[in-house]
């Protein structure tokens, strides 16, 4: 039991939860603050993943890579919005999920083998090492307290401090943004666009800021998850949009720290739920192979009740509800 | 204000011109599919004057009115406002052009509170500028001038208690004075209402009334779409009647209430006849 | 609520899917040099990640017995098109698209007397194929949560028909417990679109949990295969078609000739409307959730057969070629649904022709974005405009 808590703690600081949480202050730029229904997340995080790993392969420096992964994605989020921003609700989220699909296939597909690396992907190695470079701690396993991790490889305490660093800049973008004119301006226009109209502001060009910022922190999102696993597009689903959208209602859409208590408690679950189903479910009933999809059903029944019982998630104002009906 | 009536000398007929005029439509058809909405030849509407578009139902007041905001565009026909032309602009243009509008389903922006709602309607505020809203020095002052309007104009709209609370918790008809004054931020030239009384209760209308009285003193011109001929009378200077898309009367309220095509319009041409089967035209 | 666009944004649609078409086209002729000589990576394993989403196979009856591979074989990569494999293709085409239509029919249908986009429809086709299974297998099978094991192996039919009678089961109970009584509260549709999305995953995983992660099989039979011309079909597929067809046609029926059936349509095309004249429209949308579930477990059977094979995901796989055929045919049309079926399984097997066969799906998708951008009410659905 003891080391299953000592798990769920360290679960709550991994880079794959900052990454989760990067994702999902995206989607709080599209979703909580615009109203816009982007069920494609993860195409925007794939695209980043992909932008950078493919520079850093080709011998690009890890600015230049970084620029490539935001720039990769704020135009796919141009050529996404330019013409779709103007449908309603339901029918942009069909549209984004479809998008993101194809950057999948493409990404998958045997045709772009030397470019993407098809359904395996781009290997760690390829793309970690001048990342791993700049890494100020030890070259080996540092324990901290409980926690044991790598110095510099992979998921390690650098890229820890860097994942998180990262959230708590664009935490602080997303609430000084939402926070100003600009912000006010895209609330309204998740209330009522017509009226937001009728006061002479331009609603199609604030749809198309917040799409493509959002999407460009997604990117940053998934060079982060990326540099702690490998680029595979498979990966990056459509379950992973969907976990992103239930870790943004579970914390709170539309509040600033929402998307980061979401991830936390999101990914801490998972390991607290599979760790005493382990333990208390004996192996005959519920096997080793069956904890994953276990756990996950029970994410797919929280977000029901979640949106059901309380859209508003922990951190939400029941006044200001995400949701319009 | 001036004693003279503007309206002198302008004859009462359809597509009359005006004096002064600060919005001119010319030649505007709306269709839908093989239904002709709008057909208007010559529209002229005076300024600082409160003029008061009616009709029957399906007249095409509703639409005309969303033609004449840049909510719809028309196939054919133009139109200008302030001598410039709004031919195929946007809804948004308009309304930074000096032309506001309200709703006939009160768009009071429910989840923002009510100083929200109007500082939302300011115009020039530079932090609604992505760019600039990351440097609030570039924003602050004027979001304070923005600020301190609101607060005048809901005094004036006896709001004020309410500036902190979700629009949302505000009663039907707090909401509709909420979306007059928010339209008023902008400080408008002209104010276009699409029906301000429907749904309103009694004891509310004559607060409206006063209000909207008032815009015109202070030399905003005001159109207005209404089904209320209580109100049309009470307050209009000049009345412009609709049916089946055209324009048929205009003239001051008393004279168009009494024209027998404007009657007949609303009642119908055979409305002291017996309208079954066998009756002839 | 404005559907109808103005020309503006359609030439937009237009422009960015022609810059798009033209951009991967010769992206792909480029990388085609390069994949031809690379051969080590072809029949790649899929990673058994969670969240992988493997492709469906190239689903032509021709492999007999064995379990269908990923494998690209170089045939389906020469983009020579000699006239017999176009119009096996399309002969393929057309079948995968009845057994579409199984599944889209019911979203159509959904979508037209409720309003909700059913992001859980996919499921309900898996489930038809996970419960015939569960009835069927040989092998000895197990209710989730509980440490016993039994072996049911019953014949293929009466599985499929318990498959479907179950699954007609949780429509109702879908309706009754959890879409009534949303609808009753009163919970917009974007409200209700995620919840369904929370289903989907909840379904998804607990399929996974209760059969596995396997690609199983609903039949040994080896497909005894027959050439009609130029064309050649295995006798499974020919019983699969003819059991799709007749599904299709009863619904068909079933809409135009009962009293039950035209109140269904009603609904579908305006539910106020149709509650005004008098319909119970709660009863009917009952009844749409029972048929709807019913005929996509249908589909997901069939589609098993079809393919010689299925798995947890198949109808995850499928859903957005379900609202690519739905959305194509005009949402909330019950013809739509079987009409645009059939062009998307053209599309997508001829597709296979020059894109080679992993990105067949790309094709479907590229369509239903097209379709929502330009002409949203689809082939056969009406425009609404502003008031």
């Amino acid at each position: 039991m003891g080391d299953l808590l000592i798990d769920v703690a360290r679960e709550a600081f991994t880079p794959t939860t900052a990454a989760f949480a990067l994702a999902a202050v995206g989607l709080n730029f599209h979703f909580g603050l615009t109203g816009l229904l982007n069920m494609g997340q993860a195409g925007f995080m794939l695209l980043g993943m992909y932008g950078y790993a493919i520079t850093v392969r080709e011998g690009g420096p890890i600015w230049l890579a970084i620029i490539v992964a935001l720039v990769v994605a704020m135009v796919f989020g141009v050529i996404l919005g330019w013409p779709t921003l103007k449908l309603r609700g339901d029918y942009l989220a069909i549209v984004t999920i479809a998008a993101a699909e194809m950057v999948r296939y493409l990404g998958r597909s045997q045709n772009f083998n030397s470019l993407t690396g098809a359904s395996t992907g781009i290997r760690g190695n390829e793309f970690k090492g001048s990342f791993e470079a700049l890494s100020p701690f030890p070259d080996r396993m540092v324990d901290v307290g409980p926690f044991a991790l790598h110095g510099t490889r992979s998921t390690s305490w650098w890229l820890v401090v860097v994942g998180w660093a990262l959230v708590a800049i664009f935490t602080l973008i997303f609430w000084r943004l939402s926070k100003s004119p600009w912000g006010r301006v895209l609330k309204g226009i998740r209330e009522d666009e017509d009226a937001v109209r009728s006061l002479g502001k331009n609603v199609y060009s604030y749809k198309m800021q917040a799409l493509v910022i959002g999407g460009a922190v997604g990117a940053v999102s998934g060079v982060i998850w990326a540099l702690g696993a490998s680029v595979q597009p498979d990966s990056m689903g459509r379950p992973t949009t969907f976990w992103v959208w239930t870790l943004l209602l579970l914390g709170g859409a539309a509040t600033i720290f929402g998307p980061v208590l979401g991830s936390i408690l999101f990914w801490c679950s998972l390991v607290l739920i599979k760790g005493l189903a382990a333990m208390w479910i004996p192996d005959t009933v519920l096997s080793q192979q069956q904890l994953q999809p276990f756990s996950l059903l029970l994410v797919g029944v929280t977000l029901m009740l979640l949106v059901i019982f309380r859209p508003q998630g922990v951190l939400g104002d029941k006044r200001e509800l995400a949701f319009n009906d | 204000m001036t004693d003279i009536d503007p309206f002198a000398n302008v004859p009462h007929e359809p597509g009359a011109p005006k004096k002064d005029p600060i919005v001119i439509a010319d030649h505007v058809q709306r269709r839908f599919g093989g239904l002709t909405a709008v057909d208007v030849d010559h529209f002229e509407v005076q300024r600082h004057a409160i003029t008061a578009l009616i009709g029957p139902n399906g007249a095409g007041k509703s639409t005309f009115f969303n033609l004449l905001t840049g909510f719809d565009k028309p196939q054919k026909g133009e139109w200008q406002f302030n001598g410039n032309s709004m031919k195929g602009v946007s809804p948004a243009k308009v309304a930074r052009a000096g032309k506001v509008r309200t709703f006939q389903l009160t768009k009071a922006l429910n989840r923002m509170t009510v100083i929200e709602n109007m500082r939302l309607g300011a115009a020039d505020q530079r932090g609604e500028n992505i760019f600039a809203a990351f440097i609030p020095t570039l924003w602050r002052q004027r979001e304070i001038d923005i600020t301190e309007r609101a607060h005048g104009l809901l005094h004036r709209f006896q709001l004020f208690e309410k500036k902190d609370d979700f629009a949302g918790s505000l009663s039907g008809g707090q909401r509709k004075l909420l979306e007059m004054a928010r339209a008023l931020m902008s400080e408008p030239e002209m104010v276009m209402l699409d029906e301000p009384m429907a749904g309103v209760n009694p004891a509310l209308t004559e607060s409206l009334l006063e209000h909207i009285v008032k815009l015109k003193n202070e030399g905003v011109s005001v159109l207005f779409v209404e089904h209320d001929m209580h109100m049309v009378r009470r307050i209009s200077d000049w009345v412009v009647v609709m049916a089946e898309g055209r324009i048929i009367a205009e003239g001051p309220p008393d004279s168009v209430m009494l024209n027998p095509q404007v009657q007949e319009a609303y009642l119908g041409v055979h409305h002291d006849t017996d309208l079954s089967e066998e009756s002839s035209s | 609520m404005k559907r109808s666009l103005d020309t503006r944004a359609k030439a937009r649609a237009l422009v960015v899917f022609l810059v798009a078409a033209v951009a991967v086209t010769w992206l792909l002729t480029a990388q085609q040099a390069a994949a031809a000589t690379e051969s080590a990576d072809v029949g790649t394993v899929i990673a058994t990640d969670i969240t992988s989403q493997p492709m469906l196979t190239d689903a032509t009856p021709i492999t007999v017995g064995a379990v269908a591979s990923e494998v690209d074989t170089p045939e389906q990569t020469a983009v020579s098109s000699s006239q017999s494999r176009v119009l096996q293709n399309v002969f393929n085409g057309f079948v995968f698209g009845l057994l579409l239509a199984l599944a889209s029919v019911g979203l159509s249908l959904i979508y037209g007397t409720t309003g909700l986009s059913n992001f859980a429809h996919g499921e309900q086709v898996s489930l038809g194929a996970m419960l015939a299974y569960f009835f069927t297998t040989d092998q000895p099978v197990s209710i989730p949560l509980t440490p016993w094991e039994f072996v049911i192996g019953w014949p293929l039919w009466l599985a499929a028909l318990a498959a479907i009678a179950v699954a007609g089961g949780t429509g109702w109970v879908q309706d009754r417990f959890l879409w009534g009584k949303l609808r009753k509260r009163g919970v917009g549709m974007v409200q209700q679109m995620i919840v369904s999305i929370g289903l989907s995953l909840a379904l998804l995983n607990f399929l996974q949990w209760w059969i596995g992660p396997d690609r199983l099989r609903l039949s040994k039979a080896i497909e005894v295969k027959h050439q009609f011309g130029p064309i050649q079909v295995g006798d499974i597929t020919m019983m699969s078609i003819g059991i799709a067809s007749i599904a299709l046609v009863s619904v068909a029926l079933f809409l135009q000739k009962t009293r039950l059936g035209r109140a269904t349509r009603a609904v579908s095309d305006n539910p106020s409307l149709a509650a005004a004249s008098g319909i119970q429209v709660n009863s009917i949308i009952r009844l749409v959730w029972i048929m709807a579930v019913s005929l996509a477990a249908l589909g997901g059977i069939l589609l098993a057969l079809y393919d010689n094979g299925t798995k947890f995901d198949v109808g995850a796989k499928l859903l957005l070629l379900m609202f690519a055929a739905v959305t194509l045919g005009g949402l909330g049309q019950a013809y739509g649904a079987l009409l645009g079926s059939l062009v998307i399984g053209v599309v997508v097997e001829t597709s296979t022709l020059w894109l080679g066969p992993d990105l067949k799906y790309a094709t479907a998708l590229g369509i239903l974005i097209i379709v929502l951008l330009v002409r949203p009410q689809g082939l056969l659905g009406r425009v609404e405009r502003v008031g």
